[in-house]
């Protein structure tokens, strides 16, 4: 059966023929993703997605994911599903509510089947730091590059075609980078455009729900159903949700896009240069007026210290509840302390334990000032930066990453411009609560690069129209590696 | 040497507000343990925190009583710290931007001495602990309760004023309706800084903390004892230690818990889960002028407008259901002074003696007023009243009832109609009347007992001794 094969539109068409049903869905979803060798499984849900599927008789037509079958990061709180962020410290955790997604989703019939792997705590771009380890990129069925991360075990799950789209969540570029190393469309809002309730915070400032879909018009479908005002959520916005969808299909003439020249030089792989170059001059073609603007590299060089410092420090905060006490493992002790030390030392790795050790630091009382509060400042003068390029332009289009998905254990050099500003400058996206989207751009030596497009706030409608038209002039709707186009 | 107390006084108020501070789950005290919680208040991930309005409008009431300037937006920072009691590993206070600033309060010991307020901030309560020999219970029903908080300037100079100001703060937090105020349940909590200088010397000394306090008078105990103990260390030449002590009740004595190594860095920053919120300008008013009459208002509505007596109005004001009942009353009566004799009277002596709340007490605040309209008038007497209250209360019925059931008539008042009466009786007991020639005061109570008799019961008593001594004169 090659249903799953499809996009979300495609697939409610042939809900509604009848020529599938959920349950065959479910059941396919269950066996392909048992049968997933890319380590993308924190916990799969047979028997309480069958129980859903078994009730949906009849076909909704005005309701497009009826019936969809979809897995989640593991870092959304699901009701009575064991929920790790996959981190031992979180072993045994079964929520008590459904995160506001999560509800919706399942409000409109659509059918969670498994949950999904990612870098501890989504502290990491990797997807190699969960505590099952790696989970591998689809792709390379060799299992020698990364997908990256965090949402690592989602974006497995959407190019190996388990399911047509996943939750993920994007604090730094979580979603956004392992799209391009998956050949997907990641997307994530505004700051405040879909409500963060259930998701487990890394760092409330920068974190966004996301998603991995395989076409643009699937992300502007979950967008309308995702989007609004959650009470619970106090900082989502009453932003009136639009429909997403209504400026799909329609041309780009006049409109505007910015290239960022000081990232662009920074990236030296010929192949997505060349495939980044091509994409403009089409986008020309199209009516579009694509330009060079400028940013400081001192600023560009900034942005990632700037990111592990807010991350960090507003990490080891919201991680704090994470003592023992009152959920997860128990270690006992003579005294709170050591209760408390004994299920943090057990249950982290020595990777997050770095990140809070940072996080700390900076928020200290005798070095808020020259760290915490001095990256707020930059953070502000990026923003700023980029508002004023979206006073002329209606997006920003650029490479989402310097390179293929690396190699598994490969480091970059962290003090090079490709690190410090080609691999990095999604970020810009998490500081200003931009809306940004990740699409497939072109393939290098089989493995997939992307490009990506950001606009400024709540302009998601021309975000998703220009990404459409991309998605267009190279063909790439619907990949996986079941539906190769190379 | 002499030595001055320099006395600062942190007080955590729980507010009585519906919900929690960020969370829906209900605020109520004494539920069985861990029965009031909701997924926010055990930490559980993914939850977020939503503001409580009422809390929010509770803390400018409050701040406004204080007459402290109060902010135009609020704003919450994290303050982290680990602790058993602390779900989260922060809790979610004020620090940069208190609601509340720069505010005083006026109390009066035997000068009127003015303390300046720092600052007042809203923020959460911890969960609860039960500590056991081998083990600690935690209840998370007290987890997120709103809190305020009102820190002092070290204007506070004895234990005597830390009582009044005290005082003065809890009713105001009763009055304007912020919190029950009950120090033995910890709904107020104090924290006492104190140290001691030589008088006329700028320089603080060094600074003690005093924890625990559970009631009013403690404070002024522990305060006392401190100041003396302190006194005692320097005059021997000794250092005072920085560390945090409680209060022993039993030993009526300051006892150290902790001694202060250096001050916890708490890394404060700014919460990122509420996004800043603008106060408006018709909110603050709005809040304020919701608030009910504060004690002190009423204090002097009490004395100037209804000219009652200090001693009337203080023991009225010293419960605020009590006042509220006056208050009530005095809707359907004019005669304030004879409605406070009566509240302060037999309705207290009756609440006491078998130890009623008032807002228990079965006789309506307007039954009571008519009540006493109907002696002020003189339609009854004031032994009537009391006996129509006595079967009031006895048998619960209304004034109408119980007047008819003791088959008490509408009092005469005429004069005519009463001198007749007078008259009468005088003819028939001319003994009396010689008694009263000669000198025999009780006499008259006789006759006024008989006219009393033949009328029922119905002639007005102060008017018919009077009459009667004006006849026997004649006579």
């Amino acid at each position: 059966m090659e249903f799953l094969d499809l996009t979300i539109r495609e697939l409610h068409n042939e809900l509604l023929k009848k020529t599938v049903t959920p349950l065959d869905l479910v059941k396919e979803a269950i066996l392909r993703a048992k049968a997933d060798n890319n380590n993308a499984f924190e916990y799969i849900m047979e028997k309480e997605a069958l129980d859903l599927a078994i009730k949906l008789k009849e076909p909704e037509a005005d309701n497009i994911f009826w019936g969809i079958p979809f897995v989640i990061k593991d870092n959304f709180s699901t009701k009575d599903v064991p929920t790790t962020a996959s981190s031992n410290i979180l072993n045994g955790y079964v929520p008590v509510f459904d995160a506001t997604v999560v509800r919706k989703l399942m409000d409109a019939k659509a059918i969670p089947i498994a949950k999904t792997t990612l870098d501890e705590l989504a502290m990491g771009g990797s997807g190699t730091t969960g505590h099952l380890g790696t989970t591998f990129n689809p792709y390379d069925k060799q299992h020698e590059n990364i997908i990256g991360g965090s949402s690592c075990g989602s974006a497995a799950s959407v190019a190996a075609s388990i399911v047509p789209f996943a939750l993920g969540s994007d604090t730094g570029d979580s979603v956004r980078k392992p799209a391009s190393y998956a050949g997907l469309v990641g997307f994530k809002p505004t700051w405040g455009r879909i409500s963060r309730l259930g998701l487990f915070p890394f760092a409330t400032s920068l974190d966004h729900v996301g998603y991995f879909t395989r076409s643009v018009f699937d992300a502007a479908l979950l967008l309308n159903l995702l989007a609004g005002r959650d009470l619970e959520d106090s900082t989502s916005s009453d932003v009136p949700v639009d429909d997403y969808t209504k400026l799909l299909n329609t041309d780009i003439k006049g409109v505007k896009i910015a290239i960022i020249k000081e990232i662009v030089d920074s990236i030296y792989d010929k192949s997505i240069n060349a495939a980044f170059q091509k994409t403009i001059a089409s986008l020309k073609i199209r009516g579009a007026k694509v330009e060079y603007v400028s940013i400081d590299r001192k600023l560009l060089g900034a942005l990632f210290p700037t990111y592990v410092v807010i991350s960090c420090a507003e990490a080891t905060s919201n991680n704090a509840n994470l003592d023992g006490i009152k959920f997860g493992p128990y270690h006992q002790g003579n005294t709170y302390e050591e209760v408390m030390n004994k299920a943090r030392s057990k249950g982290f790795s020595e990777l997050i334990k770095r990140r809070f050790v940072i996080g700390s630091f900076c928020l200290m009382r005798e070095n808020q000032e020259v760290l915490f509060l001095r990256a707020q400042k930059v953070r502000k003068m990026i923003v700023e930066k980029v508002n004023d390029i979206f006073k002329d332009y209606d997006a920003i289009f650029l490479p989402a990453s310097p390179t293929t998905a690396p190699k598994l254990g490969e480091a970059s050099d962290r003090l090079s411009d490709e690190y410090l500003i080609a691999d990095n400058h999604m970020v810009v996206g998490n500081f200003g609560g931009f809306p940004s989207i990740t699409l497939p751009l072109g393939f290098k030596k089989n493995l997939p690069f992307g490009g990506n497009l950001t606009a400024k706030p709540f302009n998601e409608a021309k975000l998703l129209q220009i990404a459409n038209v991309i998605e267009d002039i190279t063909g790439f709707y619907n990949l996986s590696v079941r539906n190769k186009k190379i | 040497m002499n030595f001055e107390a320099v006395i600062g006084l942190e007080i955590h108020v729980e507010m009585k507000t519906r919900s929690k501070m960020f969370s829906s789950a209900p605020v109520e005290f004494g539920a069985e343990a861990n029965t009031l919680v909701s997924p926010n208040d055990i930490a559980f991930p993914g939850t977020m925190p939503t503001v409580n309005k009422q809390a929010v409008i509770n803390a400018i009431r409050v701040a406004n009583a204080l007459h402290m300037s109060i902010d135009n937006t609020l704003v919450f920072d994290r303050k982290n710290y680990f602790y058993s009691d602390l779900p989260k590993g922060y809790q979610i206070t004020q620090n940069m931007r208190p609601i509340g600033r720069e505010g005083y309060l006026e109390i009066k010991t035997d000068t009127l001495r003015t303390i300046a307020i720092e600052r007042l901030h809203l923020e959460e309560d911890t969960c609860k602990q039960l500590h056991f020999s081998e083990y600690t219970l935690l209840d998370y029903n007290r987890s997120g309760v709103p809190l305020i908080e009102i820190v002092s300037k070290p204007d506070i100079r004895s234990g005597e004023e830390a009582m009044k100001y005290v005082e003065a703060i809890r009713s105001i937090v009763i009055y304007a309706d912020v919190s029950d105020g009950k120090m033995e349940e910890g709904s107020l909590r104090c924290d006492v800084n104190i140290s001691l200088r030589p008088i006329g010397i700028e320089k603080l000394g060094t600074k003690v903390e005093i924890k625990n306090l559970n009631s009013i008078a403690n404070i002024q105990k522990a305060i006392d004892f401190e100041i003396r103990r302190q006194e005692g260390l320097l005059l021997t030449g000794n250092p005072i230690i920085q560390e945090t002590r409680r209060f022993d009740e039993a030993l009526k004595e300051t006892i150290t818990m902790r001694v202060k190594t250096d001050a916890v860095d708490y890394k404060y920053f700014i919460e990122p889960n509420i996004s800043p919120i603008n106060l408006s300008s018709d909110f603050i008013n709005a809040a304020i002028a919701s608030c009910p009459e504060l004690a002190q208002v009423k204090e002097k509505r009490y004395l100037e407008v209804q000219g009652l007596s200090e001693r009337d109005a203080n023991i009225i004001l010293q419960s605020k259901d009590l006042s509220k009942y006056y208050d009530d009353a005095a809707k359907h009566t004019n005669h304030f002074k004879s409605l406070a004799n009566w509240v302060t009277g037999e309705v207290m002596a009756y609440l006491n003696k078998r130890n009623i709340p008032i807002e228990n007490f079965f006789i309506s605040p307007s039954q009571l007023g008519l009540l006493v309209n109907m002696i002020e008038k003189n339609e009854i007497s004031n032994k009537q009243g009391r006996d129509i209250f006595q079967e009031m209360i006895t048998n619960a019925t209304t004034v109408k009832e119980a007047k008819e059931k003791l088959k008490i008539g509408t009092q005469i008042n005429d004069d005519n109609v009463i001198l007749t009466y007078v008259k009468d009786i005088l003819d028939a007991f001319p003994d009396s009347i010689k008694d009263y020639k000669d000198g025999k005061d009780r006499a008259v109570g006789f006759l006024v007992g008989q006219v009393m008799k033949r009328s029922q019961g119905k002639v007005n008593p102060g008017l018919t001794s009077k009459l009667l001594l004006e006849e026997l004169k004649k006579r």
